[in-house]
């Protein structure tokens, strides 16, 4: 598996954020990419490479669902939305990566 | 399972994804392009990558490698064509022989619930028989719990039929018989277990389909009808189907009920004689109950039996159960037979596979180039080589089904030819389905893998493979040709040398004294008045009396060891005429005297087991029980004469002076100037005078060894048809792999010929690399048939299975057609223009 995709971020990461931009609206691929890209204050950057069979997998999972809307460019396209699974797995991967985190700065804090 | 039914739903709506994800990918990169120029990539490998979150690629990739295939292969016509043929016939062999196996022993037989039907044979440590007392059948019908039924078949020698000449086969089975079978009657009834189950109830028969049609020339009114068996009538009760299905392959005229048997064969005693192996014993399984669990109860039975009977239950007797729901009751050594059959037709499969490496070897030189081009543009070698097993196994598979079209024919004309029961079709069921999709797979391993391996490898100028491949076509080829060899040589054997007696003009008469009731005393007189008008007659030249005929019904062995060596003793009881009737030669001493006891009369074969070339005349027989009973004592050594054992060159035989207790068990040979059926009508009309109760059973010795001799022609034919194929696969093999290296060195060649090299020095370095991997094939071939023809011993007729001229028969005969296989294209090559080949690139 790809675990690190070329952006440096691992897939799961990369999952957890997608779940978390998707938690308070639909949103399309393209602007699940900026999304992420703007509130990581232009740090992280999602691409397309990576994007999209992460969405796949997603759908796969059950987690996101997916419906045709119409973009602001008036375009025809794909909307991802939460699931009631999604949310659950949102919840679990975020205390899951807390977990890490904590226990990653409090070795880098005492060691 | 949700996530299941989504990757299901994917697969079934792929295409819409697919375009879907097309559109949306298309919308991202538009959006991108107005914020920053920058490329988005390979858009079809994103979209795979995307794709194989669903884990269906390989689907697709598959899909595609076999769309490849199909237009690689139809885009050369003449190797594809070649290739299925070599394969549908290395193939076909295989699902031919499978079939064969299939209809004997796997395929259930069409009557009700065949899982749970069973034979029971009686076994002991030393004893084998398949039969058993009547008598202990009814012991074990009413006594054992894990069988809910009981059936018992009595075969009996044919009996006559109304004013016929020709006699009518017929057995006699337990009322319970074709109700336990569920067999449905064509017309009229079958046994009835109320009405049928009594001596006193009235005679009836039930005939097959065959035997209405042929020998009642399909009478209409046939219900009711009554026919005049052994002189006695019995009324026709129904007419079984025509598809009717025996166990035990049982193909009767006529079937009686079992207690009426006394009733056609009369005076017989066999129902009540619990000293006369008599019936075979076949049963249901009460459900739920295991076959294992059933010779458990019947072994605890047949101990309380021998409370009851101690005469006639062996020592350590039990009672084996054999899968009965199958065309045949699969015997041991039917096994072993069946292993040497899937050896030998694996081996023209090897043979098949080997020439179609070869081809596709050489097709790899073509290839190159492709090859190298898709390498070149980004293809891993794993993807080539998936591509080039696709190839075969798609190969492989039209191979398959091309096969199974051949096999059908075939096994068509052989259920013809054989008088099979009409239940069996050539319609292959799903196990000769899964057996020829096994196949194809198994061959396109054989012959797919390491040519792809070398091609994907781009190596395959390496001589090593095609080396393998010619040592491995030379040496299944030789190992074919030589069992062929070795049956036709013993066919030859049996057709034009003596087999130690003289059968011309030598009837067999089987009176059947024992099965109707006979004392000793009474057969004494009956064989003796017998014999003496039958010498009166005009034209008889020598009558003799013998307990086991030549090629009879029942067949005396005893095996024991000599030296250490297992040897089978054929022993008969017979009167001081037989060697001279059956024209027996003696070697030394002298023939039994009238009256004479204690004394044997050997074979040569034993005599010379037991005493190494000494004369034994005069010497007793060892004996391995140091008993105080008087040895026989050697009288004298007669020729070998395996009267009941045609084919076995290891048995011998051994004769006693027939005794006075002997004489309800004997039959007569007479022997005759001229043609022997003229015998019969003259043996009808004393035995009638003598007692109008027997029927003699006349058997002209002649057609009954002919009859023996069909069998082994058979079996040499369709081996020597094997061995043909397998020479012809092999010497096309051989004619493609030199074909392919001579084009290969063309350049070579067209340099050597220009510069004046002599041409039989060119074909001889052609040539000369195959040199060793045909020796090799041909050691290895000869080894390999060596080791496992010592298996065909018996079906071999006196012939050794390491006979010198079956070998160099073959050998020579595979040496010269390779040595024409590889000369033919060899020459070719010299034919060369010299110019062009040498402008060549």
């Amino acid at each position: 598996m790809n675990d690190m995709p070329k952006n440096g971020m691992p897939s799961g990461a990369l999952m957890m954020l997608i779940l978390r931009v998707l938690r308070s609206s639909s949103l399309h691929g393209y602007a699940i990419a900026q999304r992420i890209h703007v509130l990581s204050s232009e740090i992280l950057r999602v691409e397309e490479g990576v994007l999209y069979p992460a969405l796949q997998k997603m759908l796969l999972k059950g987690w996101v669902t997916s419906e045709w809307g119409i973009s602001e460019t008036n375009r025809k396209v794909r909307f991802y939305s939460l699931t009631a699974a999604g949310r659950k797995q949102l919840q679990a991967q975020q205390a899951e990566y807390d977990r890490i985190n904590d226990a990653i700065q409090t070795i880098l804090r005492t060691a | 399972m949700g996530e299941l039914l989504r990757r299901l739903n994917y697969l079934l709506h792929r295409r819409r994804h697919d375009s879907e994800l097309e559109d949306e990918m298309l919308f991202h990169r538009e959006m991108m392009g107005k914020t920053q120029a920058r490329s988005f990539g390979n858009t079809l490998l994103l979209r795979e990558q995307a794709r194989d979150a669903w884990g269906w690629t390989w689907i697709e990739r598959l899909f595609q490698d076999i769309t490849y295939a199909i237009r690689i292969l139809r885009r050369s016509p003449g190797f594809t064509f070649t290739a299925i043929v070599v394969l549908a016939i290395g193939i076909g062999v295989n699902v031919t022989a499978f079939s064969l196996f299939d209809m004997v022993a796997l395929k259930p037989l069409p009557v009700r619930d065949p899982a749970s039907l069973i034979q029971i044979q009686r076994r002991s440590p030393s004893r084998v028989n398949r039969e058993l007392p009547y008598p202990h059948t009814e012991f074990y019908r009413t006594h054992a719990r894990s069988l809910s039924a009981v059936m018992t078949v009595m075969g009996v020698p044919p009996v006559t039929l109304d004013n016929d000449t020709q006699p009518a086969h017929i057995s006699f089975a337990s009322a319970n018989y074709f109700a336990e079978l569920g067999t449905t009657p064509a017309f009229g009834r079958l046994f009835d277990p109320r009405r049928d189950n009594s001596p006193s109830a009235p005679p009836v028969v039930v005939i097959s389909y065959t035997f209405w049609q042929h020998r009642l020339n399909g009478d209409p009114a046939v219900l009711g009808r009554t026919l005049h068996l052994n002189g006695k009538a019995v009324t026709v009760a129904g007419v079984l189907p025509a598809d009717f299905a025996s166990p035990g392959a049982d193909t009767s005229e006529l079937w009686m009920p079992i207690l009426q048997e006394p009733y056609i064969v009369e005076g017989s005693k066999l129902l009540t004689d619990p000293s006369a192996d008599s019936v075979r014993m076949w049963a249901r399984l009460t459900p739920g109950t295991s076959a294992k669990a059933a010779e458990q109860e019947l072994l605890s039975l047949t101990n309380q039996l021998r409370h009851l009977d101690p005469a006639n239950v062996w020592d350590n007797q039990f009672m084996l159960s054999f899968a009965g729901g199958h065309l045949q009751v699969m015997q041991p050594d039917m096994y072993q037979v069946a292993a040497m059959v899937s050896v030998l037709s694996l081996l023209i499969l090897a043979v098949a596979c080997a020439n179609l490496g070869g081809l596709l070897l050489a097709r790899g030189i073509n290839r190159e180039h492709e090859i190298g081009i898709r390498i070149a543009i980004g293809a891993s070698r794993k993807r080539i080589l998936r591509q080039l097993f696709t190839e075969s196994l798609v190969l492989a598979l039209a191979g398959s089904v091309a096969g199974l079209v051949l096999s059908i024919a075939v096994l068509r004309v052989m259920l013809t030819l054989t008088n099979a029961p009409a239940w069996l079709s050539p319609i292959p069921d799903w196990r000769v389905l899964a057996f020829s999709t096994g196949i194809a797979l198994l061959a396109a391993i054989f012959f797919g893998f390491t040519p792809a391996l070398q091609i994907a490898r781009q190596h395959h100028r390496r001589p090593i493979a095609r080396h393998v491949l010619v040592a491995a076509q030379v040496a299944a080829s030789c190992v074919l040709l030589i069992v062929a060899g070795l049956l036709v040589r013993a066919m030859h054997h049996t057709l034009y040398n003596s087999p130690g007696f003289g059968y011309q003009g030598v009837v067999s008469i089987d009176p059947q004294l024992a099965q109707h009731g006979y004392k000793p005393a009474a057969a004494g007189v009956y064989v003796s008045q017998m014999q003496s008008r039958l010498r009166a007659q005009p034209g008889v030249l020598s009558v003799a009396l013998v307990k086991l005929p030549p090629m009879g019904h029942s067949v005396s062995r005893i095996g024991t060891e000599i030296d250490g060596k297992p040897v089978a003793i054929f022993p008969n009881s017979v009167d001081p005429a037989y060697f001279q009737t059956m024209n027996i030669p003696f070697l030394v001493g002298r023939a039994f005297l009238p009256g004479e006891q204690h004394v044997t009369i050997l074979s040569e074969s034993l005599a010379h087991r037991i005493w190494h070339g000494e004369s034994p005349i005069g010497k007793p027989m060892p004996s391995d029980s140091p008993s105080s009973a008087p040895r026989d004592i050697v009288v004298g050594v007669v020729g070998n004469a395996r009267v009941n054992a045609l084919s076995d060159s290891d048995a011998t035989e051994q004769y006693w002076p027939a005794q006075p207790d002997d004489m309800p068990q004997m039959s007569l040979v007479v022997k005759v100037a001229g043609e022997a059926s003229s015998i019969s009508p003259v043996v009808k009309s004393i035995s009638q005078s003598l007692d109008p109760k027997l029927f003699p059973e006349i058997r002209s010795l002649k057609s009954l060894f002919q009859g023996n001799v069909a069998t082994v022609e058979r079996i040499a034919a369709a081996v020597s048809l094997v061995g043909f194929i397998a020479l012809v696969l092999a010497s096309i093999g051989v004619i493609g792999l030199v074909a392919y290296t001579a084009s290969q060195r063309a350049k070579e060649i067209a340099i050597r010929l220009a510069l004046g090299a002599a041409r039989m020095q060119i074909v001889h370095t052609i040539l000369r690399q195959f040199a060793l991997p045909v020796a090799l094939g041909l050691l290895t071939g000869i080894a390999a048939a060596a080791t496992a023809s010592s298996a065909l011993r018996r079906a071999l007729y006196g012939i050794s299975n390491v006979d010198p001229a079956s070998y160099a028969g073959a050998i020579l005969l595979l040496v010269s057609i390779l040595a024409i296989a590889a000369i033919l294209p060899a020459r070719r090559a010299l034919r060369i223009d010299i110019a062009k080949a040498l402008h060549h690139d």
